[in-house]
């Protein structure tokens, strides 16, 4: 225990309660280097410093947003089934990006990596489902003779496949054509996609030569390049059926294509262009009757690419932003009132230990709140509610030294070595319970679901804080006070009666 | 022979600690030798046990019998939270869900908040519900909507149970290894591990069988089990093993110390020395769990409810339980 009660973990203690409150009073330090008013909105909150961005991270039922747990299925066969997990995350991650959502968090998980979890603050259950759900897979079809079709956009015609979609394209961007007036998709092909659209606008110009702008013969449909979204071989093989191919050559209607069922047809076709020369370069543009919209929501949804198994949705939680706030206040105000009652109740029974306790019980509060920044851990309810329990924990290390404190001085100690003998004892029983804690908190960290997640987490860096905060600040704290006389009086150490010193 | 001796002595404990004075509890501290107030927990270890078995039954009982008001997250299905503008009757606002034909029940929270409960719904049937009800009982603000499969309503339960049993096994193990170095070795750190389990388990039962009465009995919605539930569960499992620990560590002190005690005073010592200390960390924690229930939002009353519950539970089990049930095992397996 000499240790602990040496200067250089005097040093460590102080330095660290310095780092602690600057990064609490992050906020705050912001304003004061840059000038800035100390209450009210500022610019460029949460600070920066360097590359550290430093707030109190919020889960959902905090901040308000969206959960949902995906199902995966429809693994493409002969692939890793934790890389598609993977690449279906990215996708994700791209399209969500269109959302602007601070920090979306979406994590892979289930056995078999067949889940996928979204978190997503501040957005509505709705918006999330259609932007993560949307189906804009690009197909590029062309045309082979089939005197059986008698509807969709060329009669005596089905598209076969071209092996050429919207995965072989590196970046779509809307734009407003060279004429001014309308809106388009400039898309650039990947190398591959370049070399095979360029292979393409070859055969087809060949397929029915001469110039598309004069002769009559030349606009045949084997010298067009269709573009589809989603159209799969199912729908190709409808294709003799009118009714059918009435509906699928519908313009595209992303609605109806993320919300649908093996069952249901939605409208697939986006554009029947005709090829006017071969196209070389990689790059294209594809025109039609956009609007700004309707454009730039292709553009999002090529370039955020296709999901390579299909999402099916296990569960949604919505929590409304007053809510959220709401359920913060009310914990802040439990957290502060508990915590003020705990050192009200310290002061009275224990006297200057007490009070002493209490001073160490807000490094503990400061600690632990930077650790939170720092990590960053999310807080969520339950995580703060782990956090008060902590609280808990970090009185009952002070409070079995100050008993057992109390034991020895009866047994006829002095006060200074009644001290250390009091933590010196105290210690393994302070050890092996903590550590009992810890433990339940690393299993229930593992294995819980994930709101009690959030709870082992809170709860175990509190467990952790309030052992340096009891054994070493409360024990030097301590040491320090009985260097001055006036305060080993029983008195004010909250003995009934003890031997002078 | 000491030992057959001690068993046959099963009957006479009370006389093992002979100064036995309980009128001097509240006496001021006796002066100037240290000297602890002494009961005779042990003594009357057989009332404790029973006191326990009085509660836990009619829970398990009830358990069994009964099962638990389960909440969203377990039962799987569709809750909104709302608020509505206009002031709404009870009735109105269940003939507005009634007619929804969704299998509903409504909750009144307070004022004009509701919960609603039904059926696992598609965002795009919830977009009904809401606009419907929005028709028949007036504007409302949807607060939170909560979707629950099966598939992950029933995962929820079992990594529950899993965390549950893991988090015995281990305490079990640590507790044993921890106390392999009192006199009788691992046999006996399997006894100080055993007897901690043994309380521990009492919590859980006293836990989940009051609520199971309160929930499915009594029909009180406060009862309802759901995650946040059974997270009080396993931090109670931590608090009442923590009380425990700080008993059984001075038990091996004492038993280093005091070699002239017989195991059943030494127990009943380190009761004694340390009841003053759970006592007062308990009720800190109380303190502050009864902060939470009183100013906490609605959400966290149950849950404070259940820590509130079962840590005064652990803190009764550890100084009732555990030590005396470690006496009692020591005697039917002595050791040394």
């Amino acid at each position: 225990m000499q240790l602990v009660l040496s200067w250089p973990v005097r040093l460590i203690v102080v330095v660290l309660l310095v780092f602690s409150l600057f990064v609490d009073g992050a906020g705050y330090v912001y304003r004061i280097a840059n000038h800035y008013p100390l209450t009210g909105n500022v610019p460029g909150l949460p600070p920066n410093f360097g590359s550290w961005q430093l707030y109190i991270h919020r889960g959902l039922d905090l901040a308000g947003g969206t959960h949902i747990d995906y199902q995966l299925t429809n693994f493409p066969a002969g692939q890793s089934r934790a890389d598609v997990q993977q690449r279906t995350i990215q996708v994700i991650n791209k399209r969500v990006n269109a959302l602007n959502v601070s920090e979306p968090e979406i994590r892979g998980a289930g056995s078999n990596y067949d889940r996928i979890t979204v978190d997503l603050a501040g957005v509505t259950a709705d918006q999330a489902q259609k932007t993560i759900g949307a189906v804009s897979k690009l197909v590029y079809t062309k045309w082979v003779a089939d005197a059986k079709v008698t509807n969709g956009p060329e009669p005596g015609y089905k598209p076969a496949f071209t092996g050429l979609t919207g995965d072989d394209i590196q970046s779509a961007a809307a734009q407003i054509d060279q004429s001014g007036l309308n809106w388009v998709v400039n898309i650039s092909f990947t190398q591959h996609g370049g070399n095979v659209f360029d292979t393409l606008t070859r055969d087809n110009v060949a397929a029915c030569p001469g110039d598309p702008n004069t002769t009559a013969t030349a606009n045949c449909p084997l010298r067009h390049l269709t573009i589809w979204l989603d159209l799969t071989q199912k729908d190709i093989d409808n294709w003799e059926d009118p009714a059918y191919v009435g509906k699928i050559s519908q313009p595209y209607d992303t609605a109806c294509l993320s919300a649908q069922t093996p069952n249901t047809l939605c409208g697939k076709f986006l554009t029947d262009p005709i090829t006017l020369q071969e196209i070389s370069g990689g790059n294209a543009t594809i025109s039609g009757n956009f609007t700004q919209a309707s454009a730039q929501d292709l553009a999002l949804g090529i370039n955020s690419g296709s999901l390579p198994v299909d999402l099916q949705v296990l569960d949604v939680t919505q929590v409304g932003s007053t809510l959220g706030a709401e359920s913060v206040k009310l914990s802040l105000a439990a957290g502060l009132l508990g915590l003020s009652i705990v050192v009200i109740f310290m002061v009275i029974y224990y006297r200057v230990p007490g009070l002493l306790a209490s001073i160490a019980l807000l490094f503990y509060a400061a600690a632990v709140l930077a650790i939170f920044k720092v990590v960053p851990v999310t807080l969520t309810l339950a995580g703060i509610t782990g956090f008060i329990l902590s609280v808990g924990m970090a009185v009952d290390a002070n409070v079995l030294i100050f008993e057992r404190f109390k034991e020895e001085v009866r047994a006829g100690r002095t006060i200074a070595a009644a001290v250390d003998a009091a933590v010196r004892r105290a210690w393994p029983a302070i050890r092996d319970s903590n550590s009992s804690t810890l433990i339940t908190c690393i299993i229930l960290g593992f294995v819980g679901p994930p709101q009690v997640k959030g709870f082992a987490i809170t709860l175990g860096i509190g467990v952790m804080a309030s052992l340096v905060s009891s054994i070493v600040v409360t024990h030097n704290l301590l040491a320090i006070v009985m260097t001055g006389s006036s305060f080993r009086r029983p008195v004010l150490m909250g003995v009934d009666r003890a031997r002078p010193v | 022979m000491p030992d057959l001796s001690d068993v046959s002595a099963t009957e006479q404990t009370a006389d093992i600690v002979p100064e036995v004075k309980p009128k001097e509890e509240p006496v001021p501290e006796p002066r100037p030798e240290p000297k602890v107030r002494r009961l005779n927990i042990i003594g009357r270890r057989n009332v404790f046990f029973a006191v326990s078995l009085l509660i836990i039954i009619p829970g398990i009982i009830s358990m069994v019998s009964r099962g638990f008001l389960l909440g969203i997250d377990f039962a799987g299905g569709t809750e909104f939270t709302v608020t509505f503008a206009g002031n709404p009757s009870v009735a109105q606002v269940e003939s507005a869900v009634a007619a929804e034909n969704i299998n509903g029940s409504v909750i009144q929270t307070g004022g004009s908040g509701y919960i609603i409960r039904a059926l696992p719904l598609t965002p795009a049937q919830q977009k009904v519900v809401e606009d419907d009800l929005t028709r028949r009982v007036g504007p409302m603000t949807v607060q939170q909507v909560l979707e629950v499969g099966g598939t992950i309503a029933g995962e929820t339960i079992e990594f529950a149970l899993l965390a549950v049993v893991l988090a015995s096994v281990a305490i079990l193990f640590l507790l044993a290894i921890r106390f392999r170095n009192v006199p009788g070795g691992w046999r006996a750190g399997f006894q100080f591990g055993g007897s901690a389990l043994a309380a521990l388990l009492h919590d859980v039962f006293l836990l989940t069988g009051i609520f199971s009465i309160m929930g499915k009995v009594l029909g009180w919605r406060i009862g309802e089990i759901d995650s946040l539930f059974v997270t009080a569960v396993l931090t109670v499992v931590g608090f009442s093993v923590h009380d425990t620990i700080v008993v059984f560590d001075r038990v091996r002190e004492n038993l280093r110390v005091s070699q002239r005690l017989s195991f059943e005073q030494v127990v009943n010592l380190s009761i004694m020395q340390t009841a003053a200390r759970s006592v007062i960390t308990s009720f800190t924690v109380v303190l502050v769990l009864a902060a939470i229930l009183i100013a906490g939002g609605a959400t966290l009353k149950g849950f404070a409810l259940a820590l509130l519950i079962g840590i005064v539970s652990g803190t009764y089990s550890s100084i009732f339980n555990a030590a005396p049930l470690l006496v009692v095992w020591r005697r039917l397996q002595p050791l040394r």
